[in-house]
C-alpha cells in the first residue's frame, strides 16, 4: 500500500477512535450532550477506507453509528460536535444531535429509525444519473437494520434501475444486546442478498488489505458500470450499543468472543504498518488539537433557539412567480362527476 | 373576460398539470405501480411515456416503501419526483417513510434541506371499493407537522394545486376522490398556480358558512342549488389543504353569516372537520347556532355498491342540515 494512502486511511481512524473516546470522557461529569449517542469504536475501518475513495458530490446515507462516516466523509468535526451540544452552530443548527446527523455541504444523511436511509440512497443515485453525475451513493446500515422488508425492496429497486448504490452492511453480529443467531438462521447477510444476482462481497476480520483493495475496485467499476454492489464487513463494536457507558456488564456478548475481536483491532495494525513513532506522534498531536478546539467551540456556541419554523420551507421554485386569483370567476360551473365505466379502476 | 368555454375533466387537468410541469422543469418525473399503462391512473398519465421517455415516467415493483424513500432521496438531490399510489390505502405501508424521514428532513435539518416531493394517492369511493381501498386518511396525515395535504375539489383547482404542489418545496400528499375524476369544468390552458395554504371561496352567499375540502365541495355545490330554490345562500370555502389552511377568511365570512357547517368526506371523529371547528370555537367568533358537521360514520366502509350508498352522505343531507339549523334558530 502507497504510504501517502496509508496515512490517510490512518489519519481518518485515529480520527474517528479519539474523538470517539473525548465524547466519552466528557459525557457524563459534564452532562452537557444530553442526546442518545451510538458510538463506533471498533467499527472504524470501514469508514476510513471508504473516506479515502469518495470524491466530491457523492454522498452517504448512513445508520445511527453514524459518526465515522461523518468524520471520513470531509464533515467538521466542530459542527459535529456543536450539534451534540444542541448549540445553533451544529451541522443541522442544534436540532437532530447525534442520531440524525447531516451535512448537505457533504452529502451526509443519517436516520436512526431503522433502515430509511439505506432506501433514500436509491433515489439519490437516480438523481445522480438523471444529473449525468459521475458519482456514487453510499448505503450503509448494520445486520439489525437489514432485517426490516424495506432493505430488499431498496436492493431490488437499485438492481432493476442499474444504479451506482454501494450498499453497506456493517455486521456487528448484535441488534441492541440480540445476537444475529437469536434473530435468523442466516448469519451472513450477504447469503440473503444474493438472490437478486446483485454483485455481492463479504470482507470477514477487519481484513485492511482486502477491503481497500475490493473498494479501490468496486467504486472505480461503479463510476463506469452504474450497477449497484452488496458489501458485507464483519465487525465488532467495543463500546456499549448506545452512550458513553460500557454495558458489556450485562452479560450478553462472550468474553471470548470480545476479546478475538479486540485482539484483531486495525489500529494496531495501521501503526504497525506505518511504522515510525514520530510520525504517528505528528498525527495524534494535531487531531487532539483539532479535537479540543472543536470542544472548545462547541461549548462557546450559542443553544439552538429556533425550530418551528423550520417543520415547513413555504418555499416554491422559481417556476412559481405568481399565484392564479382569478378562480371565483368560473367557480360555480363544476359539472358533475358522472361514473364512466363498469371497471374499478 | 376570460373565455370559458375550454371545459375539462379533473382527469384531463390533472394530466395537463403534470405535462406542463414536466416541460418547465426537467428534474419533474413520474413512478409507480401501472402510471405508464392500462388505465394509466385514471387516464391522467396516457401518452406521458411517448411525450417525456422511460426515463421520466416509469412503472415499478409494488415496494411501497422503498420507493417513498427513493422519492425522498430523489427529492433531497434536488429532483422533483410525483410518486402515484392507485389506493390511498397502500400509503399506509409508508407511514415510517412519511412520519420519521420525510415529515421532519426540513426540520432537523434546520431548514437546510428541502423535500419537494408529491404523493398523489387516490381515493376509491364509489363501485363497491369496500374497507381496504375507500379509506380517506387526510386527517390521519394532517396531524403530522412537515406535511401538506391538499385535495383539490374540481378540473381548475386540481390543475392549480398539482403544478403548486409540485413546485412546492415542501412534501405534499396530493389525495384525489375517484368520485371527481369526471367532473368538467372550464380550465385555462396556460400553467398556473394556485395557493395551497389559502382557502378559496368557490361560491358567495349570505346565511351560512360552508367549509368543505376536496370532494365534499362539490356535493356542497350541489346542496345550494337546490338551497337557491328556499332562497337560503352560503359561502363555500374550499380549504384546499387539510392541515395548512388559514383560517382569516372563514372567519371573516362567519363574522357575517354566524353560522358553521363543515362538510368532510372522511371518518368525522379527530379530524379535519373537528380541526375547522375548534379553531372557530377558540377564535370567540359569536355564532347564532352550534357549529354542526357532516361528515362519514365512524365506522369502515361496507363493500358492495349498494351499501355503499347508505354510507356515504348525499347533497339531501347537506340541505336538511342547514335547512333544520336554519328554521330552528329562526
Amino acid at each position: 500500500m502507497q504510504k501517502s494512502k496509508l496515512l490517510k486511511i490512518y489519519k481518518n481512524f485515529l480520527k474517528i477512535r479519539l474523538c470517539q473516546e473525548k465524547i466519552i470522557d466528557k459525557y457524563h461529569p459534564e452532562d452537557k450532550m444530553k442526546c442518545p449517542m451510538h458510538l463506533c469504536i471498533g467499527q472504524e475501518l470501514m469508514p476510513s477506507v471508504l473516506g479515502y475513495y469518495l470524491k466530491k458530490n457523492d454522498s452517504i446515507f448512513s445508520h445511527h453509528r453514524s459518526h465515522g462516516y461523518f468524520l471520513a466523509n470531509k464533515g467538521s468535526m466542530k459542527e459535529m460536535i456543536s450539534e451534540f451540544y444542541g448549540k445553533e452552530t451544529g451541522t443541522n443548527g442544534g436540532l437532530a444531535g447525534s442520531q440524525e446527523l447531516s451535512c448537505t455541504k457533504t452529502n451526509f444523511y443519517s436516520g436512526t429509525i431503522l433502515s430509511g436511509a439505506f432506501a433514500m440512497a436509491v433515489g439519490d443515485a437516480f438523481a445522480k444519473i438523471s444529473k449525468k453525475q459521475n458519482n456514487i451513493s453510499v448505503a450503509v446500515i448494520g445486520d439489525g437494520g437489514m432485517e426490516e422488508g424495506i432493505t430488499f425492496e431498496a436492493i431490488n429497486l437499485a438492481h432493476l434501475m442499474k444504479l451506482p448504490v454501494l450498499f453497506v452492511c456493517e455486521n456487528n453480529m448484535y441488534s441492541t444486546h440480540t445476537n444475529i443467531k437469536e434473530r435468523s438462521r442466516t448469519s451472513l447477510v450477504s447469503d440473503r442478498v444474493k438472490g437478486f444476482r446483485i454483485k455481492t462481497i463479504l470482507v470477514k476480520n477487519q481484513n485492511l488489505y482486502k477491503l481497500d483493495h475490493i473498494l479501490n475496485k468496486t467504486i472505480n467499476n461503479m463510476r463506469k458500470n452504474k450497477e449497484p454492489v452488496f458489501l458485507e464487513i464483519l465487525t465488532y463494536r467495543f463500546n456499549g450499543h448506545v452512550g458513553p457507558e460500557g454495558d458489556d456488564h450485562f452479560n450478553y456478548r462472550p468474553k471470548k468472543e470480545i476479546n478475538y475481536w479486540k485482539h484483531r483491532d486495525p489500529l494496531v495494525k495501521l501503526e504497525k504498518l506505518i511504522n515510525s513513532q514520530k510520525i504517528i506522534k505528528e498525527i495524534k498531536n494535531d487531531i487532539i488539537k483539532e479535537i479540543t478546539s472543536s470542544f472548545n467551540f462547541a461549548e462557546k456556541s450559542k443553544l439552538a433557539k429556533k425550530w418551528e419554523q423550520f417543520n415547513f420551507n413555504n418555499g416554491y421554485s422559481k417556476a412559481v412567480k405568481s399565484f392564479y386569483k382569478k378562480r371565483i370567476f368560473f367557480s360555480s360551473k363544476q359539472e358533475d362527476h358522472k361514473p364512466s365505466s363498469g371497471k374499478p379502476y | 373576460m376570460i373565455k370559458t368555454n375550454r371545459i375539462l375533466s379533473f382527469s384531463q387537468a390533472i394530466k395537463e398539470a403534470q405535462t406542463q410541469a414536466m416541460k418547465i422543469d426537467p428534474k419533474v418525473f413520474i413512478f409507480g405501480l401501472g402510471v405508464d399503462k392500462t388505465a394509466h391512473i385514471f387516464s391522467t398519465t396516457k401518452n406521458l411515456k411517448q411525450k417525456f421517455g422511460k426515463k421520466r415516467i416509469f412503472d415499478t415493483p409494488a415496494s411501497e416503501q422503498a420507493l417513498t424513500m427513493f422519492a425522498a432521496g430523489a427529492a433531497n438531490a434536488g429532483m422533483r419526483p410525483i410518486l402515484i399510489h392507485q389506493r390511498l390505502d397502500f400509503m399506509v405501508y409508508t407511514f415510517d417513510q412519511l412520519v420519521n424521514w420525510i415529515a421532519l428532513w426540513s426540520f432537523k435539518s434546520a431548514g437546510k434541506s428541502k423535500m419537494p416531493l408529491v404523493i398523489r394517492a387516490v381515493v376509491g369511493r364509489g363501485w363497491g371499493q369496500g374497507p381496504q381501498h375507500a379509506k380517506c386518511l387526510h386527517s390521519m396525515f394532517a396531524h403530522v407537522p412537515g406535511l401538506k395535504i391538499v385535495m383539490p375539489s374540481s378540473p381548475s383547482e386540481a390543475k392549480g394545486l398539482l403544478l403548486s404542489s409540485i413546485f412546492s418545496n415542501d412534501p405534499v400528499i396530493f389525495i384525489e376522490y375517484r368520485s371527481l375524476y369526471n367532473s368538467k369544468e372550464f380550465v385555462p390552458q396556460k400553467p398556473y398556480f394556485l395557493d395551497i395554504d389559502t382557502p378559496n371561496l368557490r361560491i358567495k352567499g349570505k346565511d351560512f358558512t360552508v367549509v368543505s375540502i376536496g370532494a365534499g365541495v362539490l356535493t356542497s355545490l350541489r346542496a345550494s342549488k337546490i338551497l337557491e330554490k328556499n332562497n337560503i345562500s352560503f359561502d363555500l370555502f374550499d380549504c384546499r389543504s387539510a392541515n395548512s389552511f388559514k383560517m382569516a377568511k372563514i372567519f371573516n365570512s362567519l363574522k357575517k353569516t354566524k353560522r358553521l357547517l363543515v362538510v368532510e368526506d372522511g371518518w368525522s371523529k379527530i379530524s379535519f372537520s373537528s380541526e375547522v371547528i375548534s379553531r372557530v370555537v377558540e377564535s370567540g367568533i359569536k355564532l347564532k347556532s352550534p357549529p354542526s358537521r357532516i361528515a362519514w360514520p365512524n365506522s369502515h366502509i361496507p363493500m358492495s355498491t349498494k351499501l355503499e350508498k347508505n354510507f356515504y352522505f348525499s347533497e339531501n343531507e347537506i340541505v336538511n342540515k342547514i335547512k333544520n339549523q336554519f328554521i330552528n334558530t329562526l
